[in-house]
């Protein structure tokens, strides 16, 4: 019995790349325990693979020749994560070892998986919903302890609810309106106007609440983005290598796009930071460099902090910032005065948002650290406080949704016939389904007959 | 006796006549088993037709050449248009029946149809050859064959009456009912349940001090479902509001133990918008009273129809407890209220054309597949009629999407979804609610009756001609322009305009048709006099925006609907697929991929393996 969805086989390394303890990784597909099989050598013979049952032994090559010591367990079709034939190894964590059993395994007639690929097979098998299935990918992205935080509560379900809880109260809105349209004789006492006003401000609040949320859960999921801007030799590159080197080096969740300009991955404080140099976007010459700072611009437009380097050691370096920055529009701007180390006279009266520093001397360098923290956390949503949105794609149905209870509530608000924002909740409504699950016309129906004693 | 037909219709009430005379209509020799040739289309409950909703399938089975709004219109007492204050899409038709008068209309209607003959007899056995349907046994012993059997049984199959204690075995009261039928149905099969519904006492107007109701009159004019009645001295009667009291609750309230549907001696479920007044007292506790709408029965006859108090008390109570009612403190009755339960057999065993999947040629419509009310009913047995017949020919079967049709919508949740209550239609039920109109019904229908041949050509052509000049009436009310100071309030909204276009006026929140027709003497008479075409050039231009967006989600939901699944489908090699969702799709055998999707409990995860699955193997898969 072929599974349709999965036609090939597929591994991944499923454990972080980089030197662990132990490193784990996934076969799933048709040929998942023949492949496994044929490598696998259990260390007492009567411990063959079996489902469920972790197995200890050795991953041996075609030849034979034994790469490592493994743990493996083999799950078949249907009671698998992917809901596919379904293997797991765990081996030793060197990045040689783990290497060498993938490739045997791809030798063996598996193909890489692509990213996210597992998650989508549990998808399609019905093993969790669209709210999971995002949050397993936003998990398997989450570098730092607090964005998996985050995704481990969306896991857990508490965002559904949350967004559940939501659908209930316009589903209570809605079975309102609809009772009044279908029950025109009954002696319902529909809510008067000024409740159902209220109950659409409660709800439009609530969905507000959720969007704003979105600021710092962007940068939960997508980490903080520091671009380093400034005149060419004002030290941008030093600055840029310095934190690289002094932080952790995190793996980009977003590889091999070929990029224009420096990129890099940084963990401060526990949370990713996106720190992008914009000084490559210059190097290049000619008509080129104009594509470049057009980009550049964007960049530090868009960046949640720019750090914006001044040589003091130039003359009329002041007059420069003041020029420079007016076509920065970004609030978030940390102008770090550079080469402190061979500027005679410390600069006068450097305001709160300006930091001396010596890329060089590396003088200043930690308080700028201990600045940049202090903005992330300023930027940074209080995680405990609330449910908080971490995709754009939700973002974008709750900002659907909102602009629809809008226009239910004015409609009401003008007495408007209705039959036009109950048209307008249906599609809210449907926004909010394309997060969660669905909505069936007998759960309003439930809701009325719940509500309304009817009967003519 | 020896008979033969090409379309057996098992049942003479709403379902079962319009069958009849649609597919005798459409050429085929039809026999109509019923157990009293007096009684078609006999009014079990409420003596009206219509209502919100309901009244849209009226105005649709109307355009397809039904019955059943040429009979009320002829035999209506009272005729009203509910939520006119609202917008057009959810306008309804509610019409007040002479009970008799009613009956009388289709059993002389059905008597000069030359292709039908009625039979009175009880069906008790059902005959199938090769898994086909081939005959009827009635109970009697008489062997009617015939290719195809459209039961539309109604309350008869399994009935049993309850009043209080009391157990009846019947459909109606002081009739029979069909047990033969249900076993038969059985022994082929089939899943039979039980549903449960109810009716009030019947009372002596004569008896009733309507000094203390509330009047409610008709409306003029008379709002008739068909575009070409008329009854010249036709003088409408009203219908009279009243209420229960404190005394009326205390009474039920007392006797809950009294009534079949609280001890235990009816297990099955009635429908929760139809309760009866124990259950309303029961549920709402804390509801001190509730409305009653007094119905007369007909122009002949003093017995008034209390609705809103379906009870299945013992008579002694029901008449303790109606003497409570304001109005009603000397009242006799004059049949009380029962509770009655009856068999239907889940529809997720039909196909979207009605016929069964387990006989071929076999035909369900009505109560049976777990629907309430002669709408209902009658729009079923229109759509088995004619499918029967395009069954015969070998024809492509017709089936009305949600977009196109209340009938459509009504079929599609019967066979996607499990019958927990009697099923009504609601306009909640319709998510195309704004497209699929009273007004409208004609321009959905008409393509279909061309079709078939069901409506007379000139009507078609008077009606393409309504079109034309609801279009240049459109174009007129785009072109003409009007100054604000003469729209009063709705003026003062355009303050940097002298004067906006008819058009724009109407759109504004509010403003109705109703508004605009006074203004219009202001200009030349180029606008219609016509009502009608200016009613529905006020509709075209009102729901404009609202119509294109629900158009862009009709057109999604059409592609869905488009990608067909063969009927004979085998779910179960579809590795990906939850057993559960195998198991959905193997017993609701959707023909479609947009009706998978409304399959209850089937995930958009299922759906997408569906479909991918449909997509690899397109060529393997014979349609």
């Amino acid at each position: 019995m072929k599974n349709i969805l999965l036609e090939d086989t597929i591994v991944a390394i499923i454990t972080p790349p980089g030197e662990g303890g132990i490193a784990a990784l996934r076969i799933a597909g048709n040929d998942a325990r023949s492949i496994l099989s044929k490598h696998f050598k259990p260390q007492q013979k009567n411990r063959g693979v079996k489902p469920f049952l972790m197995r200890f032994g050795f991953f041996v090559d075609d030849s034979k020749n034994v790469i490592d010591e493994i743990m493996t367990v083999y799950m078949p079709a249907g009671k698998s994560y992917t809901g596919c034939e379904q293997v797991e190894i765990f081996c030793h964590g060197g990045r040689q070892v783990v290497r060498l059993i993938q490739d045997t395994i791809i030798g063996s007639g598996a193909r890489m998986a692509e990213p996210g690929e597992f998650t989508k097979l549990a998808f399609l098998a019905g093993k969790i919903d669209l709210t999971k299935a995002e949050s397993v990918a936003e998990i398997i992205s989450a570098n730092t302890s607090s964005s998996f935080e985050t995704a481990r509560e969306h896991l857990l379900g508490a965002y559904s609810e949350h967004i559940g809880m939501l659908r209930e109260q316009l589903i209570d809105i809605l079975a309102e309106i609809e009772a009044s349209i279908d029950y025109p004789e009954e002696e319902i006492d529909p809510k008067d106007q000024e409740k159902l006003i209220s109950d659409f401000d409660d709800l439009l609040g609530k969905i507000s609440e959720l969007k704003k949320s979105y600021k710092g859960g962007r940068i939960i999921n997508e980490g903080f983005k520091i671009a380093i801007g400034g005149r060419p030799n004002a030290g941008k590159s030093s600055l840029f290598n310095l934190l690289l080197r002094q932080q952790r080096a995190l793996v980009t969740p977003k590889a091999g796009t070929t990029r224009d300009y420096l990129s890099e991955w940084i963990d401060i404080d526990g949370f990713k930071v996106n720190i992008i140099d914009t000084a490559g976007l210059r190097k290049a010459g000619g008509t080129i460099e104009k594509e470049g700072q057009k980009s550049a611009k964007s960049i530090l437009k868009s960046a949640d902090l720019v750090l914006w380097l001044v040589d003091i050691s130039s003359k009329g370096y002041k007059k420069q910032i003041e020029t420079d920055l007016q076509d920065i529009t970004n609030n978030h701007i940390l102008k770090l005065y550079n080469k402190i180390d061979k500027s005679a006279s410390s600069p006068e009266h450097p305001d709160t948002d300006t930091i001396l520093i010596s890329c060089k001397t590396e003088k200043g360098i930690s308080q700028l650290k201990k600045e940049i923290s202090a903005r992330i956390n300023a930027t940074i949503p209080d995680l405990t406080a609330g449910v908080v949105v971490t995709s754009a794609r939700h973002k974008q149905k709750f900002s659907n949704a909102e602009k629809m209870i809008k226009a239910a509530r004015d409609k009401c608000l003008e007495k408007e016939s209705p039959e036009l924002p109950a048209f307008d909740l249906r599609e809210a409504l449907k926004e909010l389904d394309e997060i969660t699950g669905k909505v069936y016309n007998e759960d309003i129906l439930g809701r009325i007959f719940a509500k309304f004693c009817i009967g003519k | 006796m020896n008979y033969d037909f090409d379309v057996i219709i098992i049942g003479g009430g709403h379902a079962g006549v319009e069958a009849a005379d649609v597919s005798a209509r459409m050429g085929k020799k039809a026999g109509l088993i019923t157990m009293d040739a007096s009684k078609l289309a006999l009014m079990s409950c409420n003596p009206a037709i219509g209502g919100i909703g309901k009244s849209h399938l009226v105005k649709e089975i109307d355009a397809l050449g039904g019955l059943m709004g040429k009979a009320i219109d002829a035999t209506g007492i009272q005729f009203r248009r509910l939520n006119l204050s609202r917008g057009p899409a959810v306008w309804s038709t509610r019409v007040q029946a002479d009970r008799i008068k009613y009956n009388d209309y289709v059993v002389n209607y059905i008597k000069e149809q030359h292709n039908i003959e009625v039979i009175e007899a009880l069906a008790g056995k059902l005959l199938t050859e090769n898994g086909s349907i081939c005959g009827v046994l009635t109970e009697n012993g008489d062997k009617i064959t015939c290719r195809t059997v459209i039961i539309c049984s109604g309350t008869f199959l399994g009935g049993l009456i309850h009043i209080g204690p009391t157990k009846i075995k019947a459909g109606r009261l002081g009739e029979n009912a069909a047990y033969k039928l249900s076993d038969s149905l059985d022994e082929l099969g089939f899943e039979l349940g039980r549903l449960k519904t109810g009716t009030p006492p019947r009372l002596n107007g004569d008896t009733i001090d309507f000094d203390k109701c509330e009047l409610q009159p008709g409306d003029t004019p008379i709002p008739y479902y068909t575009n070409d009645c008329n009854r010249p001295d036709f003088k409408q009667m009203p219908c009279y509001l009243t209420y229960t009291t404190a005394e009326t609750k205390a009474i039920v309230s007392k006797h809950f133990n009294d009534s079949p549907i609280f001890s235990g001696q009816i297990n099955s479920t009635g429908p929760r918008y139809c309760p009866s007044i124990e259950d309303k007292f029961y549920r709402f506790a804390d509801k001190e009273r509730h409305q009653l709408f007094l119905e007369p029965e007909g122009n002949g006859t003093n017995e008034i129809y209390p609705n809103g108090f379906s009870t299945a008390l013992p008579e002694e109570i029901q008449h303790k407890a109606i003497r409570t009612v304001e109005g009603l403190e000397k009242v006799e009755i004059t049949k009380p209220g029962y509770a009655v339960e009856y068999d239907y057999c889940p529809a997720y065993q039909i196909k979207p054309n009605l016929e069964t999947k387990r006989v071929s040629g076999l035909f369900f419509a009505g109560q049976i597949n777990g629907t309430s009310g002669y709408e209902e009913a009658a729009g079923q047995g229109l759509m088995a009629g004619i499918n029967a017949v395009l069954y015969l020919e070998k024809e492509k079967p017709f089936i009305l999407d949600r977009s196109e049709a209340y009938l459509g919508v009504m079929i599609d949740d019967l066979t996607t979804r499990s019958t927990t209550e009697p099923y009504r239609l609601f306009t909640s039920r319709a998510e195309y609610r704004l497209a699929i109109r009273e007004d409208n019904a004609r321009d959905r229908m008409y393509r279909y009756a061309r079709r078939f041949n069901l409506v007379d050509e000139a009507k078609l052509d008077a009606f393409d001609k309504l079109v034309a000049d609801t279009s240049t009436e459109i174009g007129l009310l785009k072109s003409n322009r009007i100054h604000i100071s003469q729209l009063g309030e709705v003026g003062e909204r355009f303050k940097r305009k002298d004067s906006i276009s008819l058009e724009e006026y109407l759109k504004q929140p509010g403003v109705t048709v109703h508004d605009l027709i006074p203004l219009l003497g202001n200009f030349n008479g180029d606008f219609s006099d016509n009502r009608e075409i200016l009613e529905r050039a006020a509709i075209d231009i009102k729901y404009a925006g609202y119509i294109e967006k629900q158009q862009r989600e009709i057109n999604k939901f059409k592609k869905m609907e488009n990608e067909s699944i063969p009927e004979q489908f085998d779910y179960t090699d579809i590795t990906g697929l939850k057993n559960e969702a195998k198991e959905k799709f193997t017993r609701f055998r959707p023909i479609s991929l947009g009706q998978a999707s409304r399959i209850e409990g089937i995930t958009p995860g299922d759906v997408a393996v569906l479909s991918i699955y449909l997509k690899k193997h397109k060529d393997t898969i014979t349609k």
